[in-house]
């Protein structure tokens, strides 16, 4: 007897699931890791219908108007598979963004599926801040810069040098080709002062970077 | 007969009408509402902080010339190299920055505050939520 309720609660639980089961996605969320040089990704999200019924894709939402998203056709029957397309464009943008697309379809009682595009826009020599900051009539103290190379490879700083005399720029070597920090001192507070510090690297090796740090008295 | 099917349908309608109009008032009261992202600001709070706000249109030049919030600074993420230092000299300390772009979908003031806050380091800057038509709504 027991055995026999046993049985059925498994076959209602089955057949509960295999009612529910409709767009199964194979990896809804996807990171890219690229340089400042790549203004745009392209994710593609695979799916499945595993369901018993064709499904029908209702609509999807971007997060915002610099993502596309695109699909072959709208209807799938049970056992075909799909993609959604999604196009993520971020000019001139930099650290970690994140993107979503949201699917809705006609199942009943299925919520919408997000999708979600995950990008870390990494430049090969981080410097942080890139602005100094002293206000006018404050104390006169050196204020840190840190350079470190990210992505795997070696980066050199060539040389430092500052626009303006009043508020000069030391380079310290921590590691050669991984860590330098620059100190910026102004020689007074007494009158705003603005100076852009440039920072000469050696890479990339055919067209080799320099960075800029801002310093302002305000 | 009939008066008494009449009735109840109108009855029924009566009764189906109330939760409809209960689910459009809360509907239209989140849409006025709606919660801020991180790092928004509503426009109504911006106001009340009257000259302490640097704002930066994040709009296209031509979006810009056609009406822009006064004192208002023209700044791009495309033009960050261009335009910085300009930004960095009308930006003050003591003023909170508030960018804003198109509204709606429109990406380009997240994107310009993203940098500011995490390249730069400056604190205080908010994205408007609903950007330029949610400012010219009020």
């Amino acid at each position: 007897m027991r055995a026999r309720h046993l049985f059925s609660a498994v076959l209602l639980l089955l057949s509960c699931a295999s009612s529910r089961a409709g767009l199964e996605w194979s990896k809804p969320v996807q990171e890219f890791q690229t340089t400042p040089d790549q203004s745009s990704v392209e994710a593609r999200f695979a799916f499945r219908n595993t369901g018993q019924t064709p499904v029908t894709i209702k609509s999807m939402k971007t997060s915002c108007g610099c993502t596309t998203a695109s699909l072959e056709k709208k209807q799938y029957l049970p056992g075909e598979q799909g993609e959604v397309v999604a196009v993520y464009k971020f000019p001139f943008q930099k650290g970690s963004l994140r993107k979503i697309v949201t699917v809705a379809t006609d199942e009943a009682g299925a919520a919408p599926q997000v999708l979600d595009i995950r990008v870390m826009v990494q430049e090969p020599f981080e410097i942080k801040p890139a602005l100094v900051v002293w206000r006018a009539g404050g104390p006169v103290e050196g204020k840190g810069v840190q350079l470190l190379a990210k992505g795997g490879h070696p980066v050199r700083v060539k040389s430092v040098s500052s626009s303006n005399p009043r508020l000069s720029a030391r380079l310290e070597t921590v590691k050669a080709g991984e860590e330098y920090s620059v100190l910026v001192t102004p020689t007074d507070t007494a009158s705003k002062e603005a100076a852009v510090i440039s920072v000469v690297t050696d890479f990339p090796a055919d067209a080799p970077k320099t960075y800029t740090i801002h310093a302002r008295i305000k | 007969v009939i008066r008494r099917i009449l009735r109840q349908i109108a009855l029924l309608l009566l009764l189906a009408l109330v939760p409809g109009l209960v689910s459009e008032a809360v509907q239209t009261r989140h849409r006025v509402q709606k919660p801020l992202a991180a790092g928004e600001i509503r426009a109504a709070t911006a106001r009340q902080w009257g000259d302490q706000v640097q704002w930066v249109d994040a709009r296209p030049p031509e979006r810009f010339e056609a009406g822009h919030i006064p004192g208002a600074f023209r700044f791009r993420v495309e033009e960050w190299d261009a335009l910085l230092s300009q930004f960095l000299d009308v930006w003050d300390l003591d003023k909170t920055v508030v960018v804003y772009c198109d509204g709606g979908d429109c990406d380009a003031s997240r994107a310009l505050a993203d940098r500011l806050r995490e390249e730069l380091q400056i604190k205080n800057v908010y994205v408007l939520q609903g950007g330029w038509p949610e400012w010219q709504a009020k």
